[in-house]
């Protein structure tokens, strides 16, 4: 994806990313990045949970506006630990 | 090892890998990842409550009346679909062995966010949302890397820009 994402950027469009995996994100480099901690297959979060879905939106747009260093990895917990699925999200 | 028992092989290890992120860590650090050391920028000098917003998404989405993405070449598919942002929820789906899809077929914003930023626009936090999104299957290796960095994801870019978008939140599977 940020292989994407740098494309889109070289474009002359501000982009910013989820990643799941900071590693692969800190090797490809892409932007911006926002890291929330969500496993694979949830860069959003969970199903149905739309105020915790909408709270990723309002960081990746802050995050989008504020980010002043090419490459940047923003670390964010946005895990909720009354969440039942929190175990699945805690790494 | 035939293309059925390959395919199932993927869809077993998508959903251990998404059970234990230990094991995404430590397949991340054996994986051969294109590595940069520069990156491209493009400063926002808009405010984002005055921007035009656009999805791309490598979580293999697509509308169930377009062509599934290829499963059955090891290297994956590059090849991309346009989304209209009109989209009913209904007609999309995803083809995508890489990641347990279960989460996302009961929700999919998850992992294109359609509704949510339609409520972002209703409440004046962005400006418009573009006319499309696009979606790609993140899992490209070998030759199909150049297809993608030389020919689907220009042609994808190219079409933000002439749409006039400011912004593009990029999403995986």
């Amino acid at each position: 994806m940020g292989l994407i994402q740098r494309i889109i950027e070289k474009e002359g469009i501000a982009t910013i990313s989820i990643s799941l995996s900071r590693q692969v994100t800190q090797k490809v480099r892409p932007p911006r990045a926002l890291y929330p901690g969500f496993p694979m297959g949830h860069p959003l979060g969970f199903p149905n949970q739309i105020s915790q879905q909408l709270n990723v939106l309002r960081q990746l747009l802050f995050y989008l506006k504020t980010i002043e260093r090419p490459g940047t990895i923003e670390d964010v917990n946005l895990t909720d630990p009354t969440d039942p699925n929190g175990d699945r999200a805690a790494y | 090892m035939s293309v059925d028992v390959r395919q199932l092989k993927n869809k077993a290890a998508a959903k251990l890998l998404t059970k234990y992120p230990i094991l995404l860590k430590q397949w991340a650090k054996k994986a051969t990842i294109i590595t940069f050391s520069d990156t491209p920028w493009s400063p926002l000098t808009t405010e984002i409550n005055q921007c035009r917003l656009a999805l791309v998404t490598t979580g293999g989405v697509r509308l169930k009346s377009q062509p599934a993405f290829n499963m059955q070449d090891s290297a994956g598919d590059p090849s991309f679909r346009e989304i209209p942002d009109s989209i009913s929820l209904s007609e999309l789906t995803i083809t995508h062995d890489y990641y347990d899809v279960q989460d996302a077929g009961k929700d999919i914003n998850i992992i294109l966010p359609v509704q949510r930023v339609a409520e972002l626009k209703q409440g004046g936090e962005i400006k418009s949302i573009n006319h499309r999104h696009f979606s790609f299957m993140g899992h490209i290796k070998n030759h199909h890397i150049n297809t993608l960095i030389n020919k689907t994801a220009p042609k994808v870019a190219s079409a933000l820009k002439k749409d006039g978008v400011d912004i593009v939140i990029l999403t995986p599977g």
